[in-house]
């Protein structure tokens, strides 16, 4: 029966020491590359600590320097010029260097607050309706499609957003908000429209497809937008939305500006939030929303008042993933946003972000600097922000997984 | 029973509003994305498309030619602009001619006008007045034609000899030089050899009849291809459409980024992937088993798992950051200080290069592959493992003949996942390592043959900087559309290939058994 003859003594003891020696390397290796990707946050922290507590002869920045910043020597600086961030600019004696943070943090915050403004309802709406209405078919077909819309790199994503988009959407302003006046009326007139029709249309254009045969309907009701945007600018705007713009609200537009990057983010963000949204949503258990459409509630009313409630926390998660992810974006806000360091609430002018920055300028900052240590610092914040928001995000999703098994009782 | 609520009671008719407005936002989502796809593709690959030349008549009699790129509504509203590219930049200083269509008196295609392509001042068009060979001899009419295409063959196949004598006899030649009599001779003739082929080459020019009346002297050496887009058929024009589409892909830059193609950069992008790929499967895998089969599964396990999950969220800039703050001036700078002392203070590896981006973008990427080999490693029931050692396999022996060969897809689909990511990432890169143009490719015939310390082009970078440092943005924005799109296809297609092996995946080993 053997075709190997028995091992020896010897042989048995080299195995085992083989397999020892095996464990002990992959221990060894294994810590030592989780150690090197925790290294990263070490290596920040310890490189920023000279800027508080200085060992030469510099002096320490304090914190509200950093944050209110520019202050002239015994003067009250006006608001103007307290935020400023201009590491490298030359000072009179006695001037304190413009070495605010604020208007990047600032800067960073609109950008993703933009993004997720845009992008919260597309993913949400569209893992709600693939949860609940999409035929199953499509389902399977859209979730790799929109993986790759996420696989998309951000320089091609910010090249088309900053060189296509932002000077398209600048001359062709009263387009641009007859699109977004008429976008949601025409979507609701999609199906008040085919809810009229014969029952064997209405067959043909089922709701669980309505994600593939609503596009060439949006792209109707786009041209009709554009073709019907100057008879609703002189409606609305006697004629010229820019000086509409210009004159009453006192928003000054920059061709680049917030609202691009905004639309851009959202657009590269907007895949992740409806994975994790979408999982969540099909994650509660079955017997909760066939619970409620037994006792007569439509989808939608299930969704609603059901389904949403019980998957808030893994939706909650979702956004915040997604914040992370619009914090951190890089390249979209470094060729889409007009890299303008201000603090306005002006959603139409430039802004500059952390990330934008510490790309642009750490290259030219000499390392052990004070201007290199700032960037640290803001490549540290922005570690902590993101590693915070994931961690946050991957404990809530644990827990409601957790919820879900009470929930549907192991369903 | 409670009759005035259900008398109140309204059954719903219908899904509602909710419903639609929650599918035309897929819609929207699929709408944006092919949007996307379809304006790189139409101007990528339409740039290629050899489009016809006008020739344009204004009213106050002047002429231009050039091809028509678009039209803009005039600020005022009151008309339209037109938008004519009509190279010759030597001679009206601009490459670019606006018109207003209501000053246009004609338009015609005259099948005579010739668009030369040009070593250094980009394109230009006229007619071809007379064509001047070496000789001396001078040709005009149809007749210049033919003799200026056959001679353009002629070049071609000239600077083909010359460029291979130089690379295959006279630079080994010359590298092997030092103390031998015979390579001396060898290298003697080989020089001969060119100077009889440069001879050849030299002479001759064309004159060139600018629309506006100017005429221009284009010697031969200067020309790099020469058609008649008016006079070509369909065929014509997809051969040359091909051609173009070819030339993009394997010749390099010129004339700022404006003409040319992205040759280095696909070369520097492909190789600072293969070199991260080396450098991320080993230790992502090697790390994924450790947490996963070796390491007891407790809490600390479980901390260190999400610790890794989150790392894959961290934005890329920060792992540049350490890259460039730890590789470069750390590491690079004790590495300078120690073996290239007599380049200081140039210095060789205490900046950024392959190297340090190879290993940047690995740890970036490193996340990506731990979380899938460990998706693999999870799918793997527990009883292959039970059954191994039951039948006396030590637990290296099980590991490396049972759970390896098993997640060798997963292992795959993580290497390429991580690919797709290295490739589109470009943030890290502009702080270790990516040059604008690189003067020389990291791999060539000098010993070690890789160089890791020379910077290298990457695609992405490409499109960043031709798109916002060129000078001329109008210019090269045909050729920055065509990058892209071959940066999205690219990814595009690894990322299809990770999709279908996880699907493949999924189908062969069922839910996952350990979380």
């Amino acid at each position: 029966m053997l075709d190997s003859p028995p091992p020896t003594a010897v042989r048995r003891r080299l195995r085992q020491g083989r397999d020892r020696l095996a464990t002990a390397l992959i221990t060894a290796g294994g810590i030592g590359v989780i150690a090197a990707l925790l290294a990263i946050g070490i290596f920040l922290a310890v490189e920023v600590v000279p800027l508080f507590w200085p060992s030469g002869g510099s002096s320490a920045i304090s914190p509200e320097a950093l944050w209110g910043g520019g202050e002239g020597a015994g003067e009250a600086a006006d608001e103007a010029s307290r935020h400023r961030w201009a590491p490298t600019a030359s000072l009179t004696p006695g001037e304190a260097p413009r070495i605010s943070l604020a208007p990047l943090a600032w800067g960073t915050l609109e950008a993703a607050a933009w993004a997720l403004a845009i992008a919260v309802p597309l993913a949400l709406g569209a893992a709600a309706h693939s949860s609940l209405f999409m035929s199953r078919r499509l389902r399977s077909r859209l979730k790799p499609t929109l993986e790759l819309m996420e696989a998309l790199p951000g320089v091609v994503v910010g090249f088309v957003a900053g060189l296509v988009l932002a000077p398209w959407v600048e001359r062709h302003l009263a387009e641009v908000f007859a699109c977004l006046v008429l976008l949601v009326p025409g979507l609701l007139l999609a199906g008040g429209l085919r809810s009229r029709l014969s029952a064997r249309w209405r067959e043909a254009l089922p709701l669980g497809w309505a994600g593939l045969w609503l596009v060439p309907w949006l792209v109707l009701v786009l041209a009709a937008s554009v073709w019907l945007a100057p008879w609703l600018e002189a409606l609305a705007f006697d004629g010229d939305l820019r000086r509409f713009l210009e004159l009453h609200l006192g928003l000054d537009i920059a061709v680049r500006n917030a609202l691009i990057v905004g639309a851009a983010m959202g657009f590269a963000v907007m895949p992740s939030i409806y994975a994790l949204a979408e999982d969540a949503l099909s994650g509660v258990p079955a017997s909760l929303a066939e619970g409620a459409q037994a006792l007569g509630a439509t989808r939608w009313q299930t969704l609603w008042k059901v389904v949403l409630p019980a998957a808030s926390p893994g939706i909650f998660s979702a956004v915040m993933i997604g914040a992370g992810r619009a914090v951190g974006e890089t390249m979209i806000v470094l060729m889409a946003s007009g890299n303008a360091a201000l603090m306005t609430l002006n959603p139409l002018d430039g802004l500059r972000s952390l990330a934008a920055t510490i790309a642009i300028e750490l290259p030219e900052a000499g390392p052990g600097g004070v201007h290199y240590q700032l960037l640290l610092l803001a490549a540290l914040a922005l570690f902590v922000f993101t590693f915070l928001v994931n961690t946050l995000a991957e404990l809530v999703r644990t827990r409601l997984r957790r919820r879900y098994q009470r929930l549907g009782g192991g369903s | 029973m409670r009759e005035a609520s259900t008398r109140r009671l309204r059954l719903p008719r219908g899904e509602g509003a909710g419903a639609w407005l929650c599918a035309g936002s897929v819609a929207l989502s699929l709408l944006a994305l092919l949007a996307l796809l379809a304006l790189l593709t139409v101007r990528g690959l339409g740039h290629f498309w050899p489009s016809p030349v006008e020739l344009v008549v204004l009213e106050d009699g002047r002429q231009l030619a050039g091809e028509r790129v678009r039209e803009v509504p005039l600020a005022q509203g009151d008309g339209v602009e037109r938008l004519y590219r009509t190279g010759n930049r030597d001679l009206d200083g601009d490459r670019w001619a606006w018109v207003r269509v209501s000053a246009i008196d004609a338009v015609s295609h005259p099948a005579d006008l010739v668009v030369l392509e040009r070593r250094r001042w980009g394109q230009a068009i006229g007619r071809l007045a007379a064509f001047e060979a070496a000789s001396g001899e001078r040709i005009e009419g149809e007749a210049a034609w033919t003799a200026l295409e056959s001679r353009l063959d002629e070049l071609g196949a000239l600077r083909d000899a010359r460029d291979r004598l130089r690379e295959e006899v006279i630079l080994p030649l010359a590298a092997r030089r030092g103390g031998e009599g015979s390579a001396e001779s060898e290298l003697t003739a080989a020089h001969g050899r060119l100077r009889e082929l440069q001879a050849a080459m030299a002479g001759g020019r064309l004159i060139l009849a600018a629309a506006d009346g100017d005429s221009l002297s284009v010697p031969l050496e200067q020309v790099l291809g020469a058609r008649r887009p008016n006079a070509m058929s369909t065929l014509d024009r997809l051969a040359a459409w091909g051609e173009g589409v070819w030339r993009f892909l394997s010749e390099g830059p010129r004339a700022a980024n404006t003409a040319g193609g992205v040759w280095p950069a696909i070369f520097g992008t492909v190789l600072m992937v293969m070199l991260m790929s080396i450098l991320v499967t080993p230790f992502g895998v090697l790390a994924a088993i450790y947490l996963n089969e070796v390491a007891h599964q407790g809490r600390l396990t479980r901390l260190v798992r999400i610790a890794v999950r989150n790392l894959a969220g961290v934005p890329s800039i920060v792992y540049g950051v350490f890259g460039l703050g730890v590789f470069v001036y750390g590491i690079g700078g004790r590495l300078d200080s120690w073996f290239f002392e007599s380049a200081l203070p140039s210095p060789t590896f205490g900046t950024g290069g392959l190297l340090w981006a190879s290993l940047t973008l690995a740890l970036l990427t490193l996340p990506v592959v731990i979380v899938a080999t460990e998706e693999g490693l999870a799918r793997i029931p527990d009883q292959q493992r039970e059954g191994a050692l039951a039948l006396g396999a030590t637990r290296l022996e099980m590991l490396t003949r049972v759970v390896l060969p098993m997640a060798a897809p997963a292992m795959l689909t993580g290497v390429i996942l991580a690919v797709a990511r290295a490739a589109g990432e470009v943030a890290p890169l502009m702080l270790v390592g990516v040059a604008k143009l690189a003067p020389q490719v990291p791999v060539d015939g000098d010993f070690p043959f890789l160089h890791l310390e020379r910077k290298f082009m990457h695609l992405g970078y490409h499109i960043f900087d031709a798109a916002f440092h060129g000078g001329d943005v109008q210019a090269a924005m045909p050729l920055v559309y065509a990058t892209a799109l071959l940066l999205v296809l690219v990814i595009l297609v690894l990322n299809l290939t990770a999709i279908f092996l996880r699907h493949h995946l999924s189908t062969r080993h069922g839910a996952l058994t350990r979380r």
